[in-house]
């Protein structure tokens, strides 16, 4: 293979968020040569808009066994292969007096037949356990969810797959696939920063482009029939929970809140959604209140926490029937060879599933690959962690790496694990905190523009949380973007990339901006488009 | 205690009030809770964002205060504030009848009518056109964007230079990850400044302007004008990150001088609730001191972030005397999707009688004023009229008290 040309790889996988981030992983891990292709950054789609919550499987062990069965079992590998991007909390499912209590008893044996354990507690013991829970409960049962950040598990499946070879483009998109007959042979693509135009060259392309995939599909002539649902989510400024709070009921709206670092989530809804607006999905008011009325349900604190900002994914579930809300789908992993569905050769679609089951899907859309081009390797993904999750307790790694960590230093190694190794934090101007409010570091900052495809001030903050925290960006964008135009030497792109960082922020914050956070929106307001004239620019 | 007014809030509005009332004779108290609008101040107070700032008057809401004042007194009052900051000990720049430009941090010209005495003041665009120009920064201090105000100026047609100090002095403050703010390196620099004046004099080659962060004289105001003294080109003190270091020395600059003058200041304490009845009111009460009354009250407790006014899901109000409040109904109405379009929610405020007595249940208080950015209707980021408002109808409504 030393003569291939650098345009032609074994694989090509269209898609940057968690599916196609574990597809290239487990591909890389088989020793093939990886090309991932994603037209935005890398989890800009359901991947970085969901609870982050690391599913027991309990949610679906009354509707839908298979998907049930598939949570614990990743749940499990999780625990070990990303312990850095996961917190263990466990989670209640609670009864409230307006909900039928004879449902916990077939709650807790789909539960048990389904291999998760349920354990049902007393509810004064539930209140002590987790003094937010509404005090009203009848019922409780624990099981073992937790929480799991999503860009943090993206981001290290995409940098294990690159430490293994892979070659990873975003802001490229597929534009059209190149055949020969029924065969798919690769892509062509449009750089959507210099708009050239590339093609790369695989046997086999992979679709794992999520509510899009139903597009790239259409391009490579298959159909899918996807469903697009809407489910907007809030996140409130503290982290009112320290254990995951579910309804013990049926699944419906806004029944999961989840603690996530120093924050909580509440969601989510469920609306089918035009194809269209899957690009610009946004958080309507009585999507809102909604929230906030059923998500004081489960913790009646919610009702007077600040909420920090609104917002929506589009889950890529795939039709199976008319059910008009998408709740009865399955969230069943969808692994098609569409040389046997539909006749064109060289092209798989790994769509479906959840991102509890991101590696499942990766592992089977990685088997199929594998398959194709007569390659007999086994999958590891299941047993080999995750770059930052090698070794040790969370807490213990900052002072295996730092004799004395600094707060930066700990909070670095909160995020990246025992990676934060590589990151430069030890002298006192790395360590100059860029973000107060999540305690990122000029350090983390510059190391990811130097090493981590940061292309603006949006990628930067899913690579390290700036401007995720109670003042969204108030301060620690200019910082950030000031850091960035010095580092690339353009100012006039990094001024662009600040307006538009502070419209991202803006999105999420007006549908909730009353009390404290219209405050801070004033404050934003006169800080960028008065003190600096940045509306003028 | 009794007082002839009692003044709700303790930034621009507040203290231009009390300084005016005291120059009149009358016994005032100002309660204070802490942060106002000065803390992030550009440095320079706007008017009204138009070229003639008194001829556009007859285009504004009649809403608007200045619309109720009208331009021939906005004029007189206009002067009176230069005035008046003249005689509290700060000489601002500018002519109260005319507009002027200040650079921002991100190298833009922004209309400003008087700027605090560091900032320039630019009679038009064409000044800022065609100079060399030294940026110079202090080494880890990420609140002084650099490249973006040499990028602003070189558009103007500027070239740039960025140097950057390393002070001895800055090592202690860089060794606490959040210590490179604005105050704290300008507590250092109350020192340190003669220090910076002689290394900037060395790295200056041939440019004819230097530019600064806005950390100096932070106590003792003189100092941007002595390290002009020293260094052989024009100077120019622009705009961090908040908080501003010209505002926080401004605000306490006019707390002396309301001082001065007699005036009763109650730091760090807050209104808690108001006493009221037949459409007056007849007292307040205070964390610190209990019950303060007076024959006059003046609101002038500023806008969201000073927490003048408030909101919840669906509403807009006034907390103190839950007096009307001039809003969009629904939520939905509040904002545009776009961070850079004009804010509804920026120009809702107390609603007033023209004479800017407090309305409540469209009924006026006889004896309760608004001045400031409490005051509703005044759209004040979009027309650039913030600290005008601020202090014209403060002034104004010391007059009519």
């Amino acid at each position: 293979m030393s003569n291939r040309k650098d345009n032609e790889f074994d694989v090509i996988i269209v898609g940057g968020g968690i599916t196609g981030a574990g597809t290239a992983r487990d591909c890389a891990l088989r020793g093939l040569n990886v090309l991932l292709i994603e037209r935005h950054d890398i989890a800009t789609g359901a991947t970085g808009r969901n609870h982050g919550l690391l599913h027991s499987g309990a949610r679906y062990a009354v509707t839908d066994r298979e998907s049930a069965t598939e949570c614990i079992e990743e749940n499990m590998i999780l625990r070990r292969i990303a312990r850095h991007c996961v917190d263990e909390t466990d989670g209640f499912f609670i009864t409230l007096p307006e909900d039928d209590l004879a449902y916990q008893t077939k709650f807790v044996e789909s539960c048990t037949a389904a291999g998760i354990r349920a354990e049902i507690i007393d509810p004064k013991e539930a209140i002590r356990l987790e003094p937010s829970v509404n005090p009203d409960l009848i019922g409780a049962v624990r099981v073992p969810d937790g929480s799991v950040d999503p860009f943090r598990l993206c981001a290290a499946n995409m940098l294990d797959a690159k430490l293994h070879g892979a070659k990873i483009l975003v802001y490229h998109e597929v534009i059209e696939f190149i055949k020969e007959g029924d065969t798919v042979r690769g892509v062509r693509v449009r750089d959507n920063r210099s708009r050239e135009i590339k093609d790369f060259y695989a046997p086999v392309t992979v679709n794992a482009a999520g509510i899009w995939g139903h597009h790239v599909a259409a391009l490579a002539g298959a159909n899918i029939g996807m469903f697009p649902a809407k489910g907007a989510l809030l996140i409130f400024a503290h982290r009112v929970n320290s254990i995951v709070i579910n309804r013990c009921r049926k699944p419906a709206n806004a029944d999961i809140l989840v603690p996530g670092d120093t924050v909580c989530v509440i969601g989510t809804t469920s609306t089918k959604v035009p194809f269209e607006e899957c690009d610009n999905m946004y958080v309507t008011p009585d999507e809102v209140d909604l929230l906030l009325t059923e998500g004081a349900k489960l913790a009646p604190a919610l009702a007077t926490t600040r909420i920090l900002r609104a917002y929506a994914g589009v889950r890529p579930l795939v039709s199976a029937d008319n059910d008009p809300s998408g709740r009865n789908i399955s969230r069943g992993i969808v692994c098609l060879d569409h040389e046997t569905r539909d006749g064109i050769k060289g092209f798989v679609s790994i769509t479906g599933g959840k991102l509890m089951t991101y590696r499942l899907m990766g592992e089977q859309a990685a088997d199929l690959v594998c398959k194709k081009l007569n390659i007999n390797k086994k999958c590891e993904t299941a047993v080999l962690p995750l770059p930052g999750s090698e070794g040790g307790k969370t807490e213990e790694v900052s002072k295996k790496i730092w004799s004395v960590p600094s707060a930066p230093q700990k909070a670095a190694a909160g995020r990246a694990g025992t990676r934060a190794k590589v990151i430069p934090l030890d002298n006192p101007l790395d360590q100059a905190l860029v973000c107060e409010c999540e305690e990122v570091s000029s350090g983390e900052v510059r190391y990811a523009l130097d090493h981590l495809e940061v292309d603006n001030l949006v990628d930067l903050r899913r690579r390290t949380r700036v401007g995720m925290g109670t003042c969204q960006g108030g301060l620690c964008a200019c910082r950030a973007a000031g850091m960035i135009a010095e580092a690339r030497g353009c100012a006039e792109k990094a001024e662009a990339d600040l307006k538009g960082f502070l419209n991202e922020r803006w999105k999420g914050m007006y549908p909730i901006a009353w009390g404290n956070t219209l405050r801070e929106a004033e404050y934003t307001q006169w800080v960028y488009n008065y003190v600096l004239g940045l509306n003028e620019q | 205690m009794e007082f002839d007014v009692m003044i709700i809030g303790g930034g621009l509005a507040g203290l231009t009030a009390g300084l005016a009332l005291q120059e009149k004779g009358k016994r005032t108290a100002i309660v204070s809770a802490g942060q106002n609008a000065l803390h992030f101040s550009s440095g320079a107070f706007g008017l009204l964002d138009r070229e003639d700032p008194f001829g556009a008057v007859a285009e504004l809401d009649e809403d608007h205060p200045y619309a109720r004042i009208g331009a021939d007194s906005l004029r007189t009052f206009a002067e009176k504030a230069k005035g008046l900051f003249a005689r509290a000990g700060i000489e601002l720049n500018g002519n109260p009848l005319g507009n002027g430009f200040r650079l921002t941090p991100q190298g833009a010209l922004k209309r400003a009518w008087l700027t605090l005495p560091e900032v320039d003041l630019f009679p038009d665009e064409a000044a800022v056109k065609g100079h060399k120009v030294l940026i110079v920064n202090l080494l880890g201090y990420l609140d002084f964007n650099t490249s973006f105000l040499a990028l602003g100026l070189e558009k103007k047609g500027c070239t740039c230079r960025v140097e950057t100090l390393r002070l001895p002095e800055m090592e202690r403050l860089r060794q606490n990850p959040s210590e490179m703010r604005s105050v704290n390196i300008a507590r250092v620099m109350d020192n340190a400044w003669v220090k910076v004046a002689g290394e900037v004099k060395s790295l200056l080659k041939d440019e004819d302007w230097v530019i600064l962060p806005q950390v100096f004289g932070l106590r003792d105001a003189t100092v941007p004008s002595q390290i002009r003294e020293t260094v052989p080109a024009r100077v120019l003190f622009v705009g961090t990150m908040p908080p501003s270091v010209p505002g926080m020395r401004t605000q306490m600059q006019l707390k002396r001088a309301y001082e001065a003058l007699g005036g009763t200041f109650l730091m760090g304490d807050e209104v808690l609730s108001a006493e009221t009845g037949e459409a007056r009111v007849r007292s307040v009460e205070t964390r610190n001191i209990g019950r303060i009354g007076a024959k006059d009250f003046i609101l002038a407790t500023g806008s969201y972030f000073s927490k003048g006014i408030a909101s919840d899901m669906n509403h807009v109000y006034e907390p103190l005397f839950a007096a009307d409040v001039i809003q969009d109904e629904g939520r939905g109405s509040w904002y545009d999707p776009n961070f850079f379009n004009p804010q509804s929610f920026l120009s809702y405020g107390v609603a007033t009688t023209p004479g800017f007595k407090v309305l409540k249940e469209g009924v006026p208080f006889e004896n309760l004023y608004a001045a400031g950015s409490v005051l509703g209707g005044c759209r004040s980021l979009a027309l650039g009229c913030g600290a005008g408002v601020a202090l014209v109808t403060a002034l104004s409504v010391a007059e009519t008290i």
